[in-house]
């Protein structure tokens, strides 16, 4: 990760190649695994319960043939029952699904250590959905258990959390674990037409791109009494950057993701602005509600971000693509020398789905697929783009990957926490860390 | 069946009547939100007959008169409802003990898909959203509120149409949003002609949620995403879970649908 990058074309290869190799392996009828007959059970166990926990669940489950979920694990004892309750109404919903829960008492795990407990089980999969402060942590523990891994987006909330990503992916591909990331744009049918079209030169020379996040706010949960400062934080885990890396590191990074993906490489700096004028009241906790960032990548074509979470502001959540023949929007249309559009009457395919539909046939095929960097990538990026608007500075990919800031504390336990200042530009500074708070 | 048949003209006649009688009661009006200043038109529809399919062949179904919204319900409208407009200190994030009333939860992602906003059709609610909005509207109105039953909105797209029933490709152009003039999107209400009562967009731009006789949901009139064909005094669509599909939350929610966005509906009203 240097900010010469004289592996970027390699880089830009490797991508193509890694589609091409999914896209294969995307076919199931064609899997000769599968033409030998049933292939062996996988079992999958899921950390971290919540809605999106229990939705990436169904839709392993729903993605393949003989896979059943085996063990749960979440900090809080309620999250858990009700995703529980979720599973049998799962179940009574999709027939099909029922007799791939085979989730029992013994195996559901509750507290700060569940997903130690969780992964002393037998399964071979684990689902990591929890807020992405723990992720980095969860992850290198799944590693180091020996089990293949699905990993919720963002992947981490600092540097600190990325380089143990990156160190987790390298490890994977020593073990040959596969690591699929919730960037389900990844493993959308219209986004890796569009790419390939794209990395094959459909609009030339990539000079500019937009990506952006506008919309409202989102869920959050008033504080109640019994509630100690870091159960109340981690409830309303969106409005702590410790938890959620902010705004544009939780939901922004998916578009950031398909720039990344779009230049086969990652941004080398970042200048921007931002803050919290919308959204003040402290149950927000104190992320900002708005970013708007010029990203640089190597070749010197920028990149503006813009994401916004406010209340009955003009919304937008999509991707541009600036090329010296043509435009794109990475999806469904290629405007100029080589036009093209995805075919709106095509088989509709559920990337989220899709996406444990590849993890699952590339286990299965002995090729484990590693989103492992591409991911940390793109959190990292994110993170530059929030740091520059935070300090008010222009941040480079080097200097974030060696400055101290560090957010999450190594041993979270229920208790006082206060909380941060909003950042202010000009006078907040990357040497931030839990353990001078 | 015969003789429900002729009960059923008979009562239609005598509506037909009473609805002649109230004439002069039966004018369009303009209701607002208070305390926004959010307003809506209704305009009103005489009662008669219609004749809908069933399972058993055509049936004729008798309907009072009523009031319909003159336009599919905007986000202008639904905004106040989502967002707690009508909330002066509302507080912060609002659970739904700061007022009576169930409020949809905070979509990840934009419902309007950035087509448009102020004036535009609100979209890709659930059924059970478009209803509770009804509720909710009608207890801050004092007037009853509802979606069309699927009775309703025929009579109110047959009195519409007049006798142009054929409704050739040019008429189908000027009143409606299809996918063959839409360009992948739906339009401001009321930006393509009214029809006979002065009603917008019965046909295209958002499909409309009513509720048919056993009291399933359906969407009527078909939409900017389908094709001119679609777009017609028939069309009528279930919804499925594909409508939902790409929610990637379990239980899925129960306010949006991840992938209808052209899916609307419009109120009606018995008594103003």
């Amino acid at each position: 990760m240097t900010p010469k990058h004289p592996r970027d074309v390699t880089r830009r290869a490797f991508v193509e190649t890694t589609a091409a190799a999914t896209a294969a392996l995307a076919l199931p009828p064609q899997a000769p695994s599968i033409a030998r007959g049933a292939p062996k059970t996988l079992r999958i166990a899921l950390i971290g319960c919540g809605g999106r926990g229990t939705g990436a669940a169904k839709d392993c489950l729903t993605s393949s043939e003989n896979v059943e979920l085996v063990a749960l694990g979440d900090l809080f004892p309620d999250h858990l029952t009700r995703c529980r309750e979720n599973l049998a109404t799962m179940a009574t919903e999709d027939p099909t699904l029922k007799p791939k829960i085979k989730v029992n008492d013994s195996q559901c795990f509750t507290g700060f250590d569940a997903y130690r407990k969780v992964l002393e089980t037998n399964a071979d999969l684990v689902l990591l959905a929890t807020p992405p402060a723990f992720r980095a942590r969860h992850l290198a523990a799944a590693i180091d258990a020996g089990k293949h891994v699905f990993m919720e987006k963002p992947v981490a909330v600092d540097p600190q959390g990325v380089h143990a990503v990156l160190a987790s992916a390298e490890l994977a591909t020593q073990k040959s674990l596969a690591l699929v990331a919730g960037t389900q744009r990844r493993h959308d049918a219209g986004y890796r037409a569009a790419m390939e079209r794209i990395h094959s030169g459909a609009i030339g020379d990539l000079v500019a791109a937009e990506v952006y996040w506008n919309q409202g706010g989102l869920w959050m949960k008033p504080r109640e009494p019994a509630w100690s400062d870091v159960e109340w934080q981690i409830r309303n885990w969106l409005y702590f950057t410790w938890l959620s890396g902010d705004h544009i590191v939780e939901q922004h990074i998916h578009n950031i993701d398909v720039a990344n993906w779009a230049f086969g490489a990652h941004p080398v700096k970042a200048i921007a602005v931002g803050g919290r004028q919308r959204r003040t009241d402290p149950a927000y906790g104190h992320i900002f509600d708005h970013f708007a960032v010029e990203f640089e990548y190597p070749n010197g074509a920028r990149l503006r971000s813009m994401c916004r979470q406010q209340d009955g502001t003009a919304s937008r959540v999509g991707e541009r693509f600036v090329g010296t023949r043509g435009t794109s929007d990475g999806h469904s249309v290629i405007e100029g020398a080589a036009s093209w559009s995805w075919d709106p009457q095509a088989p509709k395919v559920n990337p989220y789905v899709q996406e444990h539909a590849d993890l699952v046939a590339s286990i299965r095929a002995g090729r484990p697929l590693n989103e492992g960097r591409q991911v940390a990538e793109s959190t990292l990026t994110a993170i530059m783009g929030r740091e520059a608007a935070y300090t008010g500075q222009q941040v480079t990919w080097d200097e974030l990957l060696n400055c101290p800031l560090d957010l999450v504390p190594t041993d979270v336990q229920f208790g006082p926490m206060p909380v941060p200042p909003v950042a202010m530009p000009g006078q907040t500074g990357l040497t931030r860390s839990w353990r001078s708070a | 069946m015969a003789t429900k048949l002729t009960l059923a003209l008979l009562f239609a006649a005598w509506a037909q009547s009473a609805a002649g009688q109230a004439a002069a009661r039966l004018v369009p009006f303009r209701d607002s939100i208070a305390p926004t200043l959010v307003t809506f038109e209704m305009i009103p529809v005489p009662g008669g007959t219609v004749t809908l399919d069933s399972p058993t062949g055509p049936r004729v179904v008798v309907v009072a008169p009523f009031w319909i919204g003159k336009t599919e319900v905007t986000w202008d409208e639904y905004d106040v409802w989502v967002y707690r407009l009508d909330l002066a200190a509302a507080a912060p994030g609002g659970s739904d003990s700061a007022d009576a009333t169930a409020r949809p939860s905070r979509p990840y992602g934009a419902p309007d898909r950035g087509f448009g906003h102020h004036g535009y059709p609100a979209l890709a609610m659930t059924y059970a959203a478009a209803r509770a909005y009804c509720a909710w509207l009608s207890a801050k109105t004092g007037r009853h509120y509802g979606l069309p039953t699927d009775a309703q909105w025929t009579r109110a797209l047959e009195l519409g149409l007049g006798t142009d029933t054929a409704l050739s490709g040019d008429r189908r152009d000027a009143l409606a949003w299809h996918a063959g003039n839409a360009a992948n999107q739906p339009h401001a209400v009321a930006s393509k002609r009214a029809d006979a009562l002065g009603l917008y967009d019965l046909l295209g731009n958002v499909a409309e949620w009513v509720t048919i006789p056993d009291g399933a949901p359906v969407v009527r009139g078909g939409s900017w995403a389908d094709p001119v064909a679609r777009v017609g005094p028939r069309t009528r669509a279930a919804p499925t879970s594909a409508w939902n599909e790409t929610d990637p939350q379990f239980p899925k929610s129960r306010w949006w649908l991840a992938d209808a966005p052209f899916v609307g509906f419009r109120i009606v009203l018995l008594t103003p």
